[in-house]
């Protein structure tokens, strides 16, 4: 795999692989990254139409769940940008501490994907769990580039090493999920509804973990990656799911539906429905992944894939799967209710 | 002697990172990304690749939590600006942005 095949579209890597006033060297490199490219994007387009038709076809069948666990493979980047980068031989024993976060982090993910939701891995096939690690120098990011998760070291300043959030990891690898089963685009409605199961999940991770209560978490993302230089400022997280629009939030979010707008970063839009989770999840009360989180699950892996989903739609769904899973407990509807009308929907 | 006023402004490209985990250069945002570097510090291929994005009809979206550059191209002939994911971004453009708390 490589991380930067997809830089220059196929007919431009042609044409430059064809032009004279290009030197030898850079003109027969154009044309390799070409070759080299078209084989990528095959490989790609075919997953995608995989992951697609077993969508289609699995779900008239008898899917049974793979007994084994997945495998949760680490790879180390050492710092450049190709991807997955080096295997880590045993991660779980590693001697250094960001691939045995990760591995650990996964493999207890992957515990809690199983335990709390009956799901075996993203695509609930035990498919392997794929992480790389010190990506790129003073990386200050985390991110899903389709097959697998890839962490950065932060600058140290504003950002730690990005596997220190349990939520962060949480977070990347249901986008994985996402992509496996109500498959949501990453722009408007669609993109905020992909942004807000991340976080919605990556919270839930969080809480599970920590044996937490509603009353007792905290609701934030990404709190544990946070830097000396950003608590300085009075930053805590990067979003507060309870109180999406909070100035201790590196990023703060909208809270009504009424201030959406088509085009907003997704991590931006993410705030109405995290809102709506986090309210129904307290005012429920217990543990988040006991009902609500359940609710969550089914509106997002009951249905056929559904890539330009509204939000309305998805509220929608999770109504319905509340009266199918809890049809004697009005509470359950009771909250879920207070969730979404808090936000206008 | 040349005087000052008459040089060509020199071609420069002006970079803001935005999205990412953390929702980089959001609205209220109080992270950003930015860095310029001039057209001419730019090697031959990376200039030609950053023809080519510039060119390009259909931009790919980001996959998720991937950065999006915001590149803009200021030349003589007027400014273009283009979103790209950080995926097809140069690294010699990707490493001359900086992260800041504002």
């Amino acid at each position: 795999m490589c991380g930067h095949c997809f830089i220059i579209p196929k007919d431009v890597l042609e044409r430059l692989s064809h032009n004279e006033s290009l030197e030898a060297p850079t003109r027969a490199a154009m044309e390799r990254t070409a070759m080299l490219d078209t084989e990528i994007r095959k490989l790609r387009i075919q997953n995608q139409r995989l992951t697609s038709l077993g969508m289609q076809l699995l779900p008239g069948l008898e899917k049974p769940m793979a007994a084994t666990p997945p495998k949760v493979l680490v790879y180390d980047c050492q710092h450049g940008t190709t991807l997955p980068g080096v295997p880590v031989p045993t991660p779980g024993t590693s001697g250094d501490t960001t691939a045995r976060t990760a591995f650990t982090e996964t493999t207890e993910l992957a515990k809690f994907y199983s335990k709390v939701f009956g799901r075996n891995s993203i695509d609930d096939q035990s498919m392997s769990l794929v992480s790389s690690i010190h990506y790129g120098v003073d990386y200050n990011n985390a991110f899903w580039n389709g097959v697998q998760m890839t962490y950065g070291d932060g600058d140290g300043r504003i950002f730690l090493d990005f596997t220190r959030g349990n939520d962060v990891i949480a977070h990347e690898i249901t986008h994985g999920v996402t992509q496996h089963t109500i498959q949501l685009a990453y722009t408007n409605q669609a993109g905020g509804l992909n942004e807000s199961l991340s976080d919605v999940f990556g919270s839930m991770f969080r809480q599970w973990q920590a044996g937490q209560t509603v009353a007792q978490a905290d609701w934030l993302i990404g709190a544990d990656i946070m830097g000396p230089v950003a608590k300085a400022g009075g930053y805590t997280c990067l979003r507060d799911m309870a109180n999406p629009a909070a100035k201790h939030a590196l990023a703060p979010q909208i809270t009504h539906f009424g201030q959406y707008q088509n085009g907003m970063d997704p991590h931006h839009s993410s705030g109405v429905p995290n809102l709506a989770f986090t309210t129904a999840a307290k005012a429920l009360g217990g543990k988040s992944w006991e009902r609500m989180g359940q609710i969550w699950y089914r509106a997002m892996t009951g249905y056929r894939p559904s890539p330009n989903l509204r939000m309305a739609a998805f509220a929608r769904r999770t109504r319905k799967a509340a009266a199918s899973l809890y049809p004697k407990d009005a509470k359950v509807m009771a909250a879920l209710d207070l969730g979404w009308k808090k936000v206008g929907l | 002697m040349t005087d000052e006023k008459d040089k060509t402004p020199e071609a420069v490209v002006d970079i803001e990172r935005l999205g990412g985990l953390a929702g980089f250069g959001g609205p209220g945002a109080k992270i950003r990304s930015h860095g310029t570097i001039a057209l001419s510090d730019l090697s031959a291929a990376d200039r030609a690749r950053l023809e080519a994005l510039v060119t390009e009809e259909s931009p790919a979206a980001p996959m998720p939590d991937e950065f999006l550059y915001r590149i803009t191209r200021q030349t003589e002939a007027g400014s273009v600006t283009i979103d790209v994911p950080e995926s097809r971004v140069p690294q010699a453009l990707r490493a001359c942005v900086r992260d800041e708390l504002m």
